[in-house]
């Protein structure tokens, strides 16, 4: 068991790793780092500075290994447009996007499972084919269009909610409901097809068969055993919380790390950008190490299985 | 939906709405060896949802195919005097069928033309993330060894970081033309088909037709070309044709944040982005290019699922 | 005249005890030697996990021995998959045990048993037309059924189709690997006399590797017996089977059902069958041989030439032939 939680941590520290170096890669790629990072209207000293801190002068290994001090240090570079430091701005913007990202998920989670799991135990009667029609239309619908006509329909037309901003409570209510949706849709889906798989098992028929009455059946064998690949599935929701705030903040104009990113995309802020890869990066790989841990507590067979990750 | 995680369970069933149906008409294979005809092709009833979606497809084909056609107006032709006009039915007239924004533009012009140019980026694209997948995979089979490690590493960091992320960072890096945003598209979901391609390139060398092959002197470039390629290009499809409502999906939302498409080319994003600032007054303008996206990609992933349900129910 | 000849040929697989045990190595195929003469027939029998396919694939290059050389035609064995590796497999094929898998299912079979003839560039298209046509007539196959797909045949069709596509580029050894398991007793026996049938045609030399006497008995001009990875009897099939000297291949031949009553006391042999992980000392076979001396389970018996020509590997295999005798 030990050997497995290692493994998988040496795992979750090998992709950050990569996707360090796959933005040192890139910022080598697109221009002289110190101008990129700082902004070309920095005095030279500056730039001079940043040069010698980074190492920009010598060999491509050292960089790269001052490079990858500095960022575990938090030395991120300053963002362009105001000058303070991208960690700064980044942090700050968090807790907005938690705002809305947690419900949403919250939302995803407790719509969706529960919808799934009733149409995979009524399948075939017209409460699971309007299920899945809703569901398909979830992941059909992108986030942005669904957001906008929440907005026309409710703000524009019935004038019940506010149309963007942050300014009461109740701003948050469609951005919510734009974000988690689509992701019901697809945990809906997911969770029935998981959920007859593991009905379709002959255990199941025999738990049945001996007498034990359905709704026990389908608590002590069929939801545990789907449980599994729902949580991976949930797992990878949680690490792509931020990517999926990114096109709904820009829709109510909600001021989180989403719209952030989208602005210093815009703008080529660099330093800004580079902060919120990483912060995704360690979102990600920390959700995907949860998971790795949970399945090998829900999982029994998982837990023989130290060597090698399996695929 | 396809979706790109470490355990999808295997599904027997159709996911989504359950509409798949295979009847077969009576379809009498021959007894014995002693008939000289080959066996008759059995029959297939298609699900009304899916010829609507076939439909649809070939419609929004026709459109992407014939835009230069088709269009009324050019796509910058500015009539300042019908500006904002509502489409048919709402106050409109044919002149402008589905109406006119800020600038006086034809939306229906612009509709056509955006059709034609995200249906040339997704398809794009998915073809170049299909041929790239596939030829990692491959090459991960064949060799194995570190290769297969590199391979496989670079498929588990594609597959765990959210493409959207990975996306903007790049864009951000490197600006928009719109050769780098295509090859960009293009490395959406090449992990999905790498490890399609790896997983039975291993199946058919391990043994079976492969190994014969090879067994009897055939170069690896035939052996994977004439015989392991056609044996799983079936299901290679299916993973495209799921993948590419995705593509379209990235695709319109960079565009709608203006970090896609750029103008003067319009996309379907783009117009929904552009549209946006009239949401209160001339919501066609939006309403147009969404009502396209929703439906395409709905059609698609209908159409996907069929076919996966058909060719290769153990896929995701 | 010798066509393939195995000297002293080893293959040794690294492999872990468990997860997480120390490497051991397995010895597959452990100091063989046998040659197979031009239009000969060489049997190899044993049971499941002798070494018997290793070695035949050690004998088409298909695995590098880890000890020892393989010749075929006077020349070295060159490595796999590298082009002249490519290119001596016009003259040397395989027949496998699963034809449905051996062949691809998307293609007709007529495609397939051409195939040789494009990878090898042999005759123009319409030649080889023809040769494919010959070949499915030499095979005993209709030429409409050519126009098939494998798995709309049945499987002793199958089986004359991989024939057909081992023989299209006219090879001059043939190692069959269990080429009839598979297959219905009734059309065992057809596919059998189709290959004698061949081999007197073509002048084709072949290695015959299979788990059933009656069947390498049938074929084979020399049989050797194997076990463990080690040849135990090689000789004149009729001689071994009428008089096996080494207690295997004594074991082996009272095994065989005959028709009527038993007139051999039939030899069932003690304890489980052999891990190769795991050898014993000495004699490979001494666990279990019902004869076994002090000698063997320290000392090895090498393979020695007995009065009437055979090779055997026992220690007593000189007292039972005087007793015999």
């Amino acid at each position: 068991m030990l050997r497995f939680m290692a493994l998988r941590l040496g795992r979750a520290l090998l992709t950050i790793a990569l996707v360090v170096t796959f933005a040192f890669v890139v910022l080598r790629l697109s221009g002289d780092p110190a101008i990129t990072i700082m902004s070309p209207e920095a005095p030279p000293e500056v730039l001079e500075a940043f040069r010698q801190a980074w190492g920009l002068d010598q060999p491509i290994w050292l960089q790269y290994f001052k490079y990858f001090t500095a960022i575990l240090q938090g030395e991120l570079g300053q963002s362009m447009r105001d000058g303070r430091p991208a960690l700064e701005l980044v942090m700050e913007r968090i807790p907005s996007t938690l705002a809305l990202t947690i419900p949403a998920l919250l939302l995803k989670v407790c719509l969706g499972i529960p919808a799934g799991i009733y149409a995979a135990l009524h399948r075939n009667t017209m409460t699971d084919r309007v299920v899945m029609t809703f569901a398909v239309a979830g992941f059909t619908v992108p986030s942005f269009v669904l957001g906008l006509i929440l907005v026309l329909v409710f703000a524009v037309q019935l004038g019940w909610l506010p149309s963007g901003g942050q300014e009461s409570w109740n701003a948050a209510i469609l951005p919510v409901i734009a974000m988690g949706l689509g992701g019901a849709g697809v945990l809906a889906r997911f969770t029935r097809s998981a959920m007859l798989e593991v009905l379709g098992q002959p255990y199941i028929r025999t738990a049945s068969a001996k007498g034990v009455p359905w709704p026990a059946v389908v608590r002590g064998h069929a939801l545990p055993n789907a449980a599994i690949p729902t949580v991976t599935i949930v797992g990878f929701m949680i690490g792509s919380l931020i990517a999926g705030a990114v096109v709904v903040e820009s829709v109510f104009s909600w001021p989180g790390v989403g719209r952030l990113m989208v602005v210093a995309v815009a703008n080529r802020d660099l330093a800004v950008v580079q902060c919120v890869l990483l912060l995704v990066a360690m979102t990600m790989v920390t959700a995907n190490f949860i998971v790795d841990l949970l399945y090998g507590v829900l999982d029994p067979r998982m837990r023989g299985q130290a060597a090698g990750g399996g695929h | 939906m396809a979706c790109s995680t470490r355990a999808c369970a295997a599904r027997p069933q159709a996911g989504g709405t359950d509409m798949s149906e295979v009847t077969a008409s009576a379809a009498t294979l021959p007894a014995a060896a002693s008939s000289t005809a080959a066996p008759p092709r059995v029959r297939v009833r298609i699900p009304f949802g899916v010829l609507a979606a076939i439909a649809w497809l070939g419609l929004i084909l026709a459109i992407a195919v014939f835009a230069d056609l088709l269009r009324p107006y050019g796509i910058t032709a500015l009539d300042l005097r019908a500006r904002l006009t509502p489409p048919i039915g709402f106050g409109g007239t044919w002149a402008h069928a589905l109406g006119t924004d800020e600038l006086g533009r034809d939306v229906l012009s612009r509709l056509i033309e955006s059709i034609r140019i995200s249906l040339l980026i997704a398809f794009g694209a998915t073809a170049i993330a299909a041929v790239l997948g596939t030829t990692m995979g491959f090459l991960a089979a064949h060799f194995r060894g570190w290769v297969e490690q590199v391979v496989l590493m670079l498929i588990d960091f594609q597959a765990s970081m959210p493409f959207l992320i990975l996306a903007l960072s790049v864009l951000a890096f490197f600006g928009n033309s719109l050769v780098l945003f295509v090859c960009l598209m293009g490395l959406h979901g090449w992990e999905r088909h790498a490890r399609i391609a790896r997983g039975l390139a291993i199946a058919a060398n391990a043994q079976g037709y492969a190994a014969a092959v090879r067994q009897l002197g055939a170069t690896p470039m035939r052996i994977y070309m004439r015989h392991v390629l056609p044996n799983i290009a079936s299901t290679l499809i299916v993973s495209a044709t799921l993948s590419f409502p995705e593509v379209v999906l990235l695709e319109s939302g960079l565009s709608f944040l203006g970090l896609g498409v750029q103008p003067p080319m319009t996309s379907l994003g783009n117009m929904v982005g552009y549209g946006r600032e009239y949401l209160t007054r001339a919501p066609w303008i939006l309403l147009a290019p969404s009502v396209v996206i929703v439906l395409t990609t709905l059609s698609v992933s209908l159409l996907g699922d069929w076919l996966r349900d058909r060719l290769d129910p153990t896929l995701t | 005249m010798t066509l393939l000849s195995l000297d002293g040929v080893s293959r040794v697989y690294a492999t872990r005890r468990g997860l997480f045990g120390r490497p051991v190595a397995v010895r597959a195929v452990d100091h063989v030697s046998l040659s197979v003469e031009a239009g000969r027939t060489l049997g190899i029998v044993g049971e499941s996990g002798c070494g018997k396919s290793t070695t035949g694939r050690l004998a088409l290059g298909i695995e590098t021995p880890n000890e020892g050389s393989v010749r075929f035609d006077g020349a070295a064995m060159p490595a796999p998959g590298t082009q002249p590796w490519r290119q001596m497999r016009a003259r040397m094929q395989l027949v496998y045990q699963d034809p449905l898998g051996a062949m691809d299912r998307r293609l007709t079979v007529a495609d397939q048993v051409g195939e040789p003839l494009e990878i090898h560039g042999i005759g123009t298209k319409q030649d080889r037309q023809d040769r494919v046509a010959a070949l499915l007539a030499d095979v005993g196959l209709r030429p409409d059924l050519g126009l098939r797909h494998p798995h709309e045949l049945s499987g002793g069709q199958r089986q004359r189709a991989v024939l057909a596509r081992a023989l299209a580029s006219d090879p001059a050894l043939l190692v069959c690997d269990e080429p009839v398991s598979a297959l219905d007793v009734s059309i065992q026996a057809q596919v059998v006399n189709m290959l004698t049938d061949l081999q007197q045609a073509r002048d084709i030399a072949m290695l015959f590797i299979s788990h059933d006497l009656k069947v390498v008995r049938q074929v084979s001009h020399q049989v050797a017996v194997m076990y463990l990875g080690l040849i135990v009897e090689q000789g004149d099939p009729e001689a071994i089977f009428a008089d096996p000297l080494h207690p295997y291949s004594r074991a082996l031949v009272s095994a065989i059902p005959v028709p009527g009553p038993r007139r051999r006391e039939r030899i069932v042999l003690s304890g489980d069958p052999p891990n190769p992980a795991d050898r014993p000392t000495g004699c490979a076979f001494h666990p279990r041989c019902p004869v076994a001396i002090a000698t063997c389970t320290h000392t090895a018996p090498p393979l020695s030439r007995m009065a009437d020509g055979r090779l055997v590997a026992c220690h007593l295999a000189d007292t039972h032939q005087r007793k015999a005798a």
